[in-house]
């Protein structure tokens, strides 16, 4: 599956286009660096927070609800991955949770693709949070969507054979 | 008083259509007006009641007369069985826990029964750890837990008698549903149209566990039990062979869902059951096209009329070819008798995923009546009554719209404009009533890759209120209708700020019962909907609405503690279309009305 191939390589991306913006001050894009980096522009993300959106939706939401917003069962996650940071973050994804008794967060730890997706799960989230990216299904950013697709072509000619 | 010769009457004659079969119980406790033998109500799923204890006239009059906390949080579909013996027998959601509480002392747990159960099942079950309750019969109990398992315990003593696996929860298999007795045996479906299964729909013997059939939802003829010479589709026969697997891309049926996990309704003079089974595979309708173009996708979304002794289909109805919206075709299939142009037909009604209420002919399965019951439903304009397909309106087509492109202002959503809430039926009024959902959706498919456990969905959507008319409670996102199945119209309407996602009952007492998502429980008049009681139980109400009789007194019982889908996407609130326009505080989040925890509420007069 090609989320697990991309989540070492575009972390650097990231941070190096992070640090560019800072500078820029553009308050249309919104940057946060480090592990769970993001990149907000007009409500556009980075290819590793769209990733991460869609992990959300399909292993967070029956429980965190819809964006992140939490649900009934389940407390909001966007100020949470910014209030606990990422080793609390990743920590409790991968172990679990008894919140009280019949009120549990499930391990992922033998989930591989949640596992996997750790890093992007925690970029949405900030983006979510510090990013100040809206509900919904965001759009990619087109230049940054080229250069993933470019970082993911050489990859394959890197790795060569498969 | 009550009406005492009416009801032998009734039994009577009922008893007499099914001597035939050696199990006869079931169908004795439920024409017996003073009990609620089976989670519908009856076989034919009407959730209709004879008795009139409680009643327009005294209804403002009914207070609470006990309480009984489940101890579970997480949401409690479903609702107590009363089979004469002074007992309430009710369920919960995962742990799936079951009580048998003594009604004449305020609820005391006279035994209580915990499965022990692999808690990785929690987070493979789409849209909350829910269960739809309890079956009886012969002094058993069955239930369908989480994982899967069946089991028959004994009634008396909350002893387990046998137990058997129905499906693998590793694989994304997962039960919500109650199973349903008929004959010797206990029916039951599975859950998982979310994570690629291949729906099924089996029987078990009753004293063994043993299973005796088991009709897949796709794949060959032989393995879903139909004779294309004898099955019938549109009231002919299909003709065509194998169309489980010839209406799908290479291998797609294995993993085509169609997973049958709402209620089961039965006709004992036909001898037929009837279900409807759910979505198709993945959420992304690209994936299940074949060479390009729509591909039926049968038997997902469709209704299944099968021989509960053999399991053998005589006819089928597919309400939804090539699913473009995950319209989960699980609602319950009314089995009402009424006149349809002059003549006596025996029909199936259905208040649909869709917006359309649809009645069908239950011996043949021809379409008779095809209208929308929400008016906001846009998907389809309508369906071609000779063919039975609808006539997909273009606009809010997600498969001709494309994958990675986000179709805007579907009507309904994929919750349905009616979910798994029960409807009910009163034969007095002929009308049909059920709590309903008014909200819209954004629809955007992509390309997903089927993993087993994993979750098959490749679609995202965002969800909004409905648009109202003139006069309509502006935001609102839930109604209580009273539908005409013959005429195709809605009779009355009364809106609600959130879905009702509850289910109905209607009672000889003049009255119709439902519950609310804030919490409320609510007695309207049957004839024109005007609110005649209300009470706030502790929590929102997914559960249904029951009632019956002890030493002669009418109660009313239902389960509150919110969840479900509702419970996920409702609670934060929608998505607002006009955001940042000053609509602030019109789509309310259901999270500043409600919290969990689960509730047994009983009600009835003062003596």
């Amino acid at each position: 599956m090609m989320v697990f191939a991309r989540c070492s390589a575009v972390p650097l991306l990231l941070l190096s286009l992070g640090l560019a913006s800072a500078a820029l001050a553009d308050e249309h894009r919104v940057t946060g660096d480090g592990i769970g980096a993001f990149v907000v522009e007009d409500g556009k993300v980075d290819p590793d927070t769209y990733e991460g959106y869609l992990v959300y939706t399909r292993a967070c939401m029956a429980c965190h609800g819809p964006d992140g917003m939490g649900s009934s069962f389940a407390p909001n996650l966007i100020r949470a991955a910014e209030r606990r940071g990422w080793e609390s973050f990743a920590g409790t994804i991968a172990s679990g949770r008894e919140v009280q008794p019949g009120q549990v967060m499930p391990s992922f730890a033998d989930d591989p693709y949640v596992m996997g997706n750790i890093p992007n799960l925690f970029s949405y989230m900030r983006a979510r949070g510090e990013g100040g990216l809206g509900r919904g299904r965001p759009r990619i950013i087109e230049s940054m969507q080229e250069q993933d697709d470019e970082d993911d072509a050489s990859v394959e000619e890197a790795s060569g054979e498969d | 008083m009550l009406r005492e010769t009416g009801y032998a009457v009734t039994a009577i004659s009922l008893l007499a259509v099914s001597v035939a079969h050696a199990n006869q119980n079931q169908l004795e406790l439920q024409q017996n007006p003073e009990y609620w033998a089976t989670q519908l109500g009856n076989y034919q799923g009407n959730r209709f009641s004879e008795l009139d204890q409680i009643n327009r006239d005294n209804v403002n009059e009914l207070r609470s007369v006990w309480q009984f906390s489940t101890g579970v949080l997480r949401g409690h579909e479903g609702g107590p069985l009363y089979v004469g013996d002074g007992r309430l027998y009710i369920h919960t959601p995962f742990p799936n826990k079951v009580f048998a509480l003594d009604l004449e002392d305020e609820g005391r747990v006279v035994w209580s029964y915990e499965p022990d159960q692999d808690s990785r099942v929690i987070p493979v079950m789409c849209c909350d750890t829910v269960n739809r309750g309890l079956a009886y019969a012969d002094g058993r109990l069955f239930l369908g837990q989480a994982d899967n398992t069946l089991i028959a315990l004994d009634a008396e003593s909350g002893e387990l008698l046998w137990d058997v696996s129905n499906g693998d929860h590793t694989v994304g298999e997962t039960n919500t549903m109650s199973p349903l007795v008929v004959h010797d045996m206990v029916i039951v479906g599975i859950s998982g149209g979310e994570y690629g299964i291949r729906g099924h729909m089996t029987a078990y013997d009753v004293e063994s566990g043993e299973m005796v059939w088991r009709g897949y939802s796709t794949g060959p003829d032989d393995e879903v039990l139909i004779d294309p010479e004898t099955t019938l589709m549109m009231g002919e026969p299909i003709g065509e062979a194998d169309l489980g697997v010839t209406t799908w891309p290479e291998d797609e049926w294995e993993r085509g869902g169609g997973a049958p996990w709402g209620w089961i309704t039965y006709d004992p003079d036909l001898d037929l059951i009837y279900y409807g089974t759910g979505n198709p595979g993945t959420w992304n309708p690209d994936q299940r096209a074949v060479d390009g173009e729509p591909a039926d996708n049968k038997w997902a979304i469709t209704v299944f009329a099968r021989d509960p002794s053999s399991g053998e289909v005589k006819w089928v109805y597919q309400k939804v070819p090539f699913d473009e919206w995950d319209y989960d075709g699980v609602n319950e299939n009314q089995l009402i008798d009424v006149e349809f142009e002059g003549e006596e037909r025996k029909g199936l009604a259905i208040i649909d995923r869709t917006g359309f209420g649809f009645l069908l002919d239950r011996e043949s399965g021809e379409l008779l009546v095809a209208e929308k019951f929400a008016p906001e439903t846009n998907w389809a304009d309508s369906y071609d009554m000779e063919t039975g397909r609808p006539n997909v309106n273009d606009e809010y087509s997600t498969f001709r719209q494309g994958v990675n492109v986000n179709t805007t202002d579907i009507c309904p959503t994929a919750m349905g404009a009616k979910n798994m809430q029960p409807s009910a039926y009163s034969p007095r009024t002929g009308l049909i009533y059920a709590g309903i959902n008014r909200i819209c959706m954004n629809y955007e498919p992509y390309e997903t890759e089927y993993v087993a456990g994993q979750p098959y969905v490749g679609a995202t959507l965002t969800m909004m209120p409905a648009p109202t008319e003139n006069g309509q409670m502006e935001g609102r996102m839930g109604s209580f209708i009273a539908w005409d199945p013959v005429a195709g119209e809605t009779v009355w309407e009364v809106d609600e700020r959130f879905a009702v996602w509850s289910g109905a009952l209607a009672t000889a007492g003049d009255l119709a019962f439902y519950g609310t998502l804030e919490g409320h429980v609510k007695a309207v008049d049957i004839e024109n909907g005007e609110e005649l009681w209300r009470f706030k139980t502790p929590s929102g109400i997914i559960g249904n609405v029951n009632t019956f009789m002890h030493e002669g007194k009418q109660y009313v019982a239902v389960l509150s503690g919110v969840g479900g889908w509702a419970g996920i996407g409702l609670a934060a609130g929608l998505e607002d279309p006009e955001e940042g326009l000053g609509a602030v505080g019109v789509f309310s989040a259901l999270g500043d009305y409600t919290k969990l925890g689960g509730v047994l509420t009983v009600f009835a007069l003062p003596d």
